[in-house]
């Protein structure tokens, strides 16, 4: 690969939060990542070129990043006069790699809920899972949304460094997506000795049983590689809403479903009656520590 | 002669159909193509899952939408009459989410989206605001990034947190959480101090006539030195009118139709879809021509955004610039730098305010999907401008789901003579580069215009 990789950004339906996640990566990082490659086209950012100029060139691209879901219905989306589909059919000839960015770039996310348009469809779908760009490579599905800025990066220099990356059945990168959401909350203890969360707003407790959280079933390394540097949503009390999975969004998210008090469903890698028996033995142990608060400043 | 363009950088796409007389623009249509239809997608769904649905309208404003979103289904409850308690703390940690995403929001439109096109029509363009090379821009990013770590604290990431609930907030943050908060937002007023304004804060808050603006050093000298060369000062005058929606964040709720700021009705706010595509192909009609709405206050069309809550308020500076240059393209470029510095104050007001003792969240008595019918408006003031969200709940379930953005007030089609706020301000241009830039003073964004 040359010294310095081409990326070309485009974007189809789309919230624009991918790019924005992008954005508020870390800065040094962000920084290393436009000194080591070169950004020749994002509808955001570039000023000196144009879709239309992309669309008209020859030349070849190492990287074609994708944000947003495609169509191929112009009633809904038209970009330079054409539709996102015949847009990524043209690029992904003359690009080495094809990396859908975000869960809508992937398999349609949030957008494909809109009834009246569909053909709302992630990139592989249109491209194929061994996709037709020159290096051969199976499109990529960074899922998530948005997806993690850092996961970007990682998958862009891992690829420049060994052309290849290793993917899960969902296409995506074997090392960002093997953990669980689970991995690395805070409120793993909690989780282990069933310690529900009483409520919203709370550091205390686990949000599995009562408000939704998808964490112990969800592909993805937001408690291993922090938000913002920071952070995760389960951290500070905000359920896993299980984005970086095909079925996102699910219906009553917020909540978790029950069939008579127990949970419908369990975390992955084990059997519904397994983890029964275990719920059961875990919840004769009454551990001081996490009952109480876990910060008592009148004590 | 008519020319169309295809304008990118405005976070999504939009076309820009003029029609030129004598070498001036006498005609102007924007076009926005790209729709999503996320009110639609709503239809049937649990009325929580609106927090999770509705920060994807617009990945850029995605904490506005979360607070309207959850205003208006507090206002559920209240129309349901169902008492609801939430403490002033989860009401600030709320508003503080809402000003960090407006300000690191304005930091990036300020050198991303308008500087680079300024910059390239000067007659002296400078290195450093160069997108993606230029050391002002690159501060820019970091500038942003970093003050986005203060929300992640409470709110557990930045962009699409669902972190509000109707009853409060689901964080906790404790007491170093919150001096960290600090911390961020003051590494923030340096930024502004050093690079944006060359000056201390609160002596720039203290600045109140137009000769003033010589004082300014930093980026904004640069900035207005380019401006008068290229007369931005007399370009992009609209109506003149402009319209506030809520008091949150410090802000003042008015309108201004001539000059003092008076109240409003709320039912006097009119959406209309004279101009916008039929879901149905097969009906449009040709006078249709995007897919944005058309959105009116008593039948006239009012400006949103920055400059309309600058006046609203009543902020010296930017009144006396108004007073001097009218809602040009440089006043409305000042008003939302000038908003950075008022924002990154009331932000320490507000964290200074803040009891970390209350409760976060007080469970409402009566879960919504248990309601058999009511509904509820939700009113914010989001980076952009008015936000509106309404919602009706039957059966437990969100029945209609109707959202008005800010880039509709400013950016919804109108037609001669009767003009959008935007397409107004077009009139008279003499160059396709002067209406691109008038265009990106209103701060585009299709994705929240069409959403
Ligand atoms: S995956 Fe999420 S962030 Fe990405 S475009 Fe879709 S809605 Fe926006
Ligand atoms: S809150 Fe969610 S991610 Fe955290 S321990 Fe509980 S189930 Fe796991």
């Amino acid at each position: 690969m040359r010294n310095k990789p081409k990326v070309v950004w485009i974007q189809a339906l789309t919230c624009n939060g991918n790019t924005q996640s992008l954005l508020s990566s870390n800065a040094s990082r962000f920084e290393q990542f436009l000194n080591q490659f070169e950004l020749v086209y994002h509808p955001s950012l570039t000023h000196h070129t144009t879709l239309n100029d992309v669309l008209q060139s020859n030349a070849s691209y190492d990287f074609l990043l994708i944000e947003g879901a495609l169509t191929s219905n112009t009633q809904f989306l038209t970009l330079s006069d054409q539709s996102s589909t015949a847009i990524v059919e043209k690029l992904i000839k003359r690009s080495h790699y094809v990396i859908a960015v975000g869960s809508c770039a992937s398999y349609g996310g949030v957008h494909a809920k809109f009834e009246h348009n569909d053909d709302v469809v992630g990139v592989q779908s249109v491209v194929g899972k061994k996709s037709a760009c020159k290096s051969g490579h199976d499109t990529i599905n960074l899922t998530g949304c948005p997806v993690h800025p850092e996961w970007i990066l990682q998958t862009l220099y891992t690829l420049k460094a060994k052309g290849n990356i290793a993917l899960d059945d969902e296409q995506r990168p074997i090392e960002l997506y093997s953990h669980l959401a689970h991995h690395g909350c805070t409120r793993n203890e909690y989780f282990e000795w069933k310690v529900e969360s009483k409520s919203f707003g709370l550091k205390e407790g686990c949000l599995f049983y009562e408000q939704g959280c998808r964490g112990p079933m969800t592909h993805s390394s937001c408690n291993k590689i922090l938000w913002n540097d920071t952070s995760s949503k389960t951290r500070v009390g905000m359920p896993c809403i299980g984005c970086t999975e095909t079925d996102f969004p699910r219906e009553n998210m917020l909540e978790t479903k029950k069939n008579i008090g127990i949970p419908a469903e369990v975390p992955l890698g084990i059997s519904k009656r397994a983890y029964l028996s275990l719920t059961g033995i875990a919840k004769t142990f009454k551990i001081e520590r996490l009952i109480g608060k876990l910060i008592d400043e009148n004590r | 002669m008519k020319t169309v363009d295809i304008i990118e950088r405005i976070e999504g796409e939009a076309k820009l159909n003029l029609h030129w007389k004598n070498n001036r623009v006498n005609d102007a249509y924007i076009e926005f193509l790209n729709f999503r239809g996320f009110e639609y997608m709503l239809e049937g769904k649990a009325p929580l899952d609106a927090l999770v649905y509705t920060p994807r309208m617009c990945g850029i404003c995605g904490q506005a939408h979360l607070l309207a979103t959850v205003n208006a289904l507090e206002d559920c409850y209240k129309n349901a009459n169902i008492e609801l308690h939430v403490t002033a703390k989860a009401k600030i940690l709320r508003e503080l989410g809402l000003i960090i995403e407006i300000v690191q929001s304005h930091i990036k439109w300020f050198y991303f989206f308008i500087m680079p096109d300024i910059n390239a029509a000067s007659m002296t363009p400078r290195k450093e605001f160069e997108p993606l090379k230029g050391q002002q821009w690159l501060k820019a990013q970091r500038a942003s990034s970093e003050i986005t770590k203060a929300l992640a604290l409470f709110a557990g990431q930045w962009p699409h947190t669902s972190y509000m609930v109707p009853g409060g907030v689901m964080c906790d943050p404790t007491h170093m959480d919150m001096i960290l908060v600090e911390n961020y937002i003051d590494q923030t007023i340096a930024y502004f101090e050093k690079e944006l304004v060359g000056m201390e804060m609160q002596n720039y808050l203290t600045l109140s006539q137009t000769d003033d603006l010589k004082l300014l050093k930093g980026d904004i000298k640069s900035f207005l030195k380019m401006s008068f060369e290229q007369s931005l000062e007399k370009i992009g005058q609209s109506y003149n009118r402009f319209f506030v929606i809520s008091d949150a964040c410090g802000f003042h709720k008015g309108k201004i139709r001539l000059k003092n700021v008076s109240k409003f009705e709320m039912n006097k706010i009119k959406e209309h879809d004279d101009f916008t595509f039929e879901l149905n192909s097969k009906i449009q009609k040709k006078e249709k021509y995007g897919w944005a709405k058309t959105v009116k206050y008593d039948n006239l069309f009012y400006e949103t955004g920055p400059l309309a809550r600058a006046m609203t308020q009543n902020r010296r500076f930017i009144k006396q610039l108004h007073k001097t240059y009218d809602d040009s393209v440089l006043t409305r470029v000042m008003a939302r730098v000038d908003e950075i510095a008022y924002l990154l104050q009331t932000a320490k007001t507000m964290l200074h305010t803040l009891d970390i003792s209350e409760e976060s969240y007080i469970a409402p008595k009566t879960a919504l999907k248990e309601i058999n019918s009511t509904f509820g408006t939700g009113f914010i003031e989001a980076t952009r401008g008015a936000l509106k969200h309404e919602l009706i709940i039957h059966e437990g379930k969100i029945k209609s789901y109707d959202v008005v953005t800010p880039t509709v007030w400013n950016l919804g089609p109108g037609e001669k003579p009767d003009y959008g706020v935007a397409q107004k301000a077009l009139i008279g241009l003499n160059s396709l580069q002067e209406a691109t830039i008038v265009l990106r003073s209103f701060d585009v964004c299709s994705v929240c215009t069409t959403h």
